[in-house]
This record gives structure tokens, sequence and C-alpha cells, in this order.
């Protein structure tokens, strides 16, 4: 089997707490059941391009089903620290195995925990979101590029903070207060362009704003002439975010 | 590597963190299926070798050479004929016993057949059967130091770092764990192994280095060290009053004494001397001056444990190495 293959495997099953991965799921669902059909009736439609108008429930859940990617790049950070807490960091560094090999590995377990998790928010989202959602190529390379790069992002965010901060405790509340930062200076909520003009220029700079707004223009087959340029920035933001984490990594003491 | 190469060959490895000399020019061989003791106090630089020579610290300067391959360039190609038991827990916390095993095996790509039979072998060996599927995060810690030991005897290897492994093991646990490193020792293994206790290495060990303060000063047998260093004697004595305080604080500015220390338990006093002749009257003398009774005595044998003593405390020809061969 290939040597990724095997961490990968390894790390879902040594590092996954079941009982915190069933919270990530019931979380975007309570926003899209709960606050969006609480919101529904008083919230006129958005225009999210193209000339598409969506309710606000369908709206949120959009925006609710990426909030599934923050919640996977915790667990990046969370692997890591259990790791190094039980010393399996050290023990798997004298193995077979290169630091890159090691941090590639707690990547992919992300990105499957974060698309995963996503596609199951969607599955259960679906009698929401179903009736506006028209399967096609485009939408899906979309939704499926919005999640691979805003998952990276996360994931090589939090092992960034993992590595930066000295206890798992400090690691959880440092994430947890950036994720609502991350959460409330982007489209998750609310159209960024509807908001004063700080967070608007915050969200300039957010990259789940992007997520969300190509998640949504591939759901709702909205795409405009701006989504292939915040595409890119996603892209060039995931990879930065990803160089620093390397680079971070390295200095790990051991 | 041909047969008679050696496992390891060390040359002048040294380690600095900043200001600090961790490990300071260490030089030696190890032959295969040799058992190589690593003694030394605390922060002697006994971890920071081991961590050198698996591949987890870059060395500051020297050489080495690992199976054959270079310690700098191939770390790759010696990891995957090492295993390494460190002196930390490490354990997989969501995982029971045996699935922590079987998935240790598949990370290190060993056949699922092939895994199935040497956790068994394992388990079975190793005392672990009443644990086999207890959560790892549920574990005492000699439970989890065993799980550590049959974790790396999943995978091939030719050489495997043991460091401190029985520590928070009852005498049991530990004389079958050192029994079964023999039983491997005798199929071709190499060890380098590093403890405190010192009959353990007297046990296991067919040469020691012993180390302090980064630097090693002296390679040779267990036989050949307390031989040349445990020149001094052992004087114990119990006093029918249990103990006395003022008596072991005489007796421990007493000239020719080298050490006392009372056995807990015991009760046992127990005198290091390089002149038992002249300190037994003295113990004599200061207990009749303070009213206690002596009601054993008795010179016992010298100890590696005492030539280790001697050798840390004496600093015997600091960064020498004597006996054995050294590299």
């Amino acid at each position: 089997m290939n040597i990724y293959l095997r961490l990968v495997y390894r790390n879902l099953r040594a590092n996954l707490d079941r009982a915190s991965l069933f919270f990530e799921l019931i979380f975007p669902l309570f926003f899209i059941f709960v606050q969006g059909f609480g919101l529904n009736g008083i919230v006129p439609p958005f225009d999210i391009g193209n000339g598409k108008f969506v309710s606000y429930s369908l709206f949120l859940a959009a925006g609710a089903v990426t909030l599934t990617v923050i919640n996977g790049g915790t667990n990046a950070g969370t692997q890591l620290w259990f790791d190094r807490k039980n010393g399996m960091f050290e023990q798997i560094l004298m193995g077979p195995f290169t630091r890159a090999q090691y941090i590639l590995s707690i990547i992919f377990a992300t990105l499957i925990i974060g698309v995963a998790g996503s596609l199951l928010v969607f599955v259960f989202a679906f009698p929401v979101v179903g009736a506006s959602f028209a399967f096609s190529l485009e939408g899906a390379l979309l939704i499926a590029s919005a999640l691979f790069f805003g998952t990276v992002f996360f994931g090589a965010f939090a092992i960034t903070l993992s590595v930066a901060l000295k206890s798992s405790e400090t690691f959880q509340v440092v994430s947890t207060f950036a994720f609502f930062i991350f959460l409330f200076t982007s489209s998750v909520f609310f159209p960024a362009s509807s908001a004063p003009s700080a967070i608007q220029a915050a969200s300039l700079a957010n990259p789940l704003t992007y997520t969300t707004d190509i998640f949504r223009a591939g759901l709702f087959s909205a795409a405009t002439s701006t989504t292939s340029l915040e595409l890119g920035v996603l892209a060039l933001e995931a990879a930065v975010m990803f160089v620093i984490a390397v680079l971070a990594f390295r200095r790990i003491r051991v | 590597m041909g047969t008679q190469d050696p496992v390891i060959r060390v040359q002048e490895l040294s380690k600095r963190f900043g200001d600090k000399v961790a490990v300071d020019r260490v030089s030696f061989d190890i032959d295969r299926s040799e058992v190589f003791g690593f003694l030394g106090p605390n922060g002697a630089g006994k971890t920071t070798t081991i961590k050198m020579l698996t591949t987890l610290l870059q060395p500051t300067s020297g050489r080495a050479t690992i199976l054959g391959h270079d310690l700098r360039t191939e770390g790759r190609k010696i990891r995957e004929r090492i295993g390494v038991v460190q002196q930390q827990d490490s354990f997989d916390q969501g995982l029971n016993v045996e699935t922590s095993l079987d998935i240790y095996g598949l990370i290190w790509d060993v056949p699922r057949p092939e895994r199935k039979r040497r956790i068994s072998e394992l388990i079975d060996r190793l005392g672990m059967e009443e644990f086999r599927r207890k959560p790892t995060i549920d574990l005492s810690s000699g439970q989890r130091r065993r799980l550590q030991v049959a974790r790396e005897f999943i995978h091939d290897m030719d050489l495997l770092f043991l460091d401190e492994p029985t520590v928070g093991l009852d005498p049991i646990v530990r004389r079958t764990l050192l029994d079964f490193f023999k039983e491997r020792v005798r199929d071709g293994l190499t060890i380098f192994f590093t403890t405190h206790i010192l009959e353990e290495a007297e046990y296991l060990c067919d040469r020691i280095a012993v180390i302090n303060e980064g630097r090693i000063i002296d390679i040779d047998t267990p036989e050949n060290l307390k031989r040349r260093f445990g020149s001094a004697k052992a004087v114990e004595f119990k006093l029918l009053q249990g103990s006395s305080a003022e008596l072991a604080a005489l007796l421990s500015s007493s000239e020719g004494v080298t050490r006392l220390v009372q056995e807990p338990g015991t009760g046992t006093y127990r005198v290091t001397t390089a002149r038992p002749e002249s300190v037994i009257p003295e113990i004599y003398r200061h207990a009749e001056r303070l009213g206690v009774t002596v009601s054993s005595i008795y010179i016992s044998e010298t100890t590696l444990e005492d030539a280790f003593i001697n050798l840390v405390t004496e600093n015997h020809g600091a960064g020498v190495v004597s006996g054995g061969r050294a590299a």
C-alpha cells in the first residue's frame, strides 16, 4: 500500500475524536434548519450574482456547508497536537517516513474529513437546497475546488497555530477565536457587500469568503466573471498558507 | 555492509544547543548481535545521542554510520532498519492495544497475515492478553511500556534503540522483557541500551559506555568496569534501633568514606569505602559513643553501581576511552 495511504489511514483511525466529529456536523445543520428557517420570513432574497436570487435559508445553507471546511481544518491541528502530546510525532519520524510525508498525510486526512463532512452536511441539507441545485460539470468543479482549497488553507492554518502555541488548551482557545473571526468577516451569514466597509475590507482577504462564494456559484449555477479570479485568490492563499505551515512544521524541536 | 563491519560506527560526534554542549566528541563501534549499554547520570547526553543516531537530531559535528549508511545523508535507509523504544510514553490514543499494534504494523508495510501472527505471538510472549482490547489511553504506565516494546517487534529490524525501556515495570515483567531482548539478540539483533538500573545493564550488556557531561569517560565490559573501578568495598550494617541520623552524619564525614546510603525498607546502611578495615572500627566507635547497637555487619561484593558511581563522581580518566574497543 502507498506510504501516504498508510499514514492517512493511521491518522484517521488514531486521532479522530468521533464525538467532536458528530458535533462538527450538527453545528452547520443547526444554522441551516434553525437560523435559516427562523430568519427566512424577515430577510428578503439575495442577489448572489449572474442575476440569481435565493432565499436566506438557501443562502445560509450553502454557507453552512462550507463551515464544515473550517471544522475539518481544526482537525489538522488537533491531529498534530495529539501526536505531539502522546509521543507519536517523534515515534513516526523515527520510522521510515519523512517530515514532508507526515505533514502531507495530515493534510490529506484533513481533506477527507473536510470534504466528506461538507458532502454529508450537503446531503442532510438537501431538502433545503435540493430544489435549487442544478448539476453541471462546471458547478461540480467549482464546488470541488472550493472545498479543496478551503480545506488546505484552514488545515495548514491550524497546523501553523498548533506548532506556534505551547499547549493544546491554548490551541483550542486561539483556534476557536480565530475561526470566529474568519466566520464573521466572511459571506457565510450575509453578503460581504452589504456589510460595513471595515468588514468588507477584511472579507476581501478572508479565504472563507472565497470558499463560500465559489461554492454558492457552483451550487446555484451563479458563476460570474469574477468567480475565476476568486478561485485564483483562494488557490494562492491556500498555497501560501501551506508553505507557511511546512516552514513552521520544520522548526518543531524534538 | 559486510558481516564484519560494525553495526554502528560513531566518530567524534557532537551536539550543541546554543552554548551548551550536550554531546562532546563521542566515538565508539558496536558489533552485530552486541548489546551496548549507554550509562550516565541524568542530563549526561544519553537521549541526545540516541536522537542523533536515530536521525531525529542533526549532529553539530562528527561522523557516524549506522548499518553501513551515512547518518547525515541516508537517514531514510537507516530508519527502515531500526526500531526505537523511547523513554517517554508513545501511544495512539484513539485505539486499543491490539488495533494499535496492527496499525503500527500497517504503517511499516508489514503484510496483514504476518501482522496477525506477530501480534498474537507478542501478546502471548509479553503477557499482554489481559489488556489486549483495552484502549491505550486507559493503560497503566507499565502496560503502556510493554505496548511500546511489542510495537517495535511488529516490524523487521537489525538494530534496536532502547531508551530506559523498563521504567515503571515490576521486577517480573522487567525480567520477562530482558529475557525477550536476549532471545532476539541470539537471533542476530543488535541493541543500543540506556538505563538507570545498573543490574539490568549488568544482566543484558556485553559492553558499557559511561557518559558524563556529554563525554564518554569509559567503555568496557561490565566485569572489567567492576574490576577496574570497583576497588572500593561496601560495608553493610544494621542497627538494633533501626536508624541513627547522628551516626550517619558522623560516618559520612569520616575519612575514607566515599558514600553512605540507608536502604529504604530494610534499614541497612551501605558505606562505600576503599578502606573497610579502618571504617569498621569507626562504625563501632561512633555507635558506642551514641549509645546505639550494631546488630550485624559485613563487607559486600562490589557492584556495577559502585563502579559506576566511582567512575562518574571521580571522573576517572575523563575524556579517555580505555578498555574494550573505541572507534
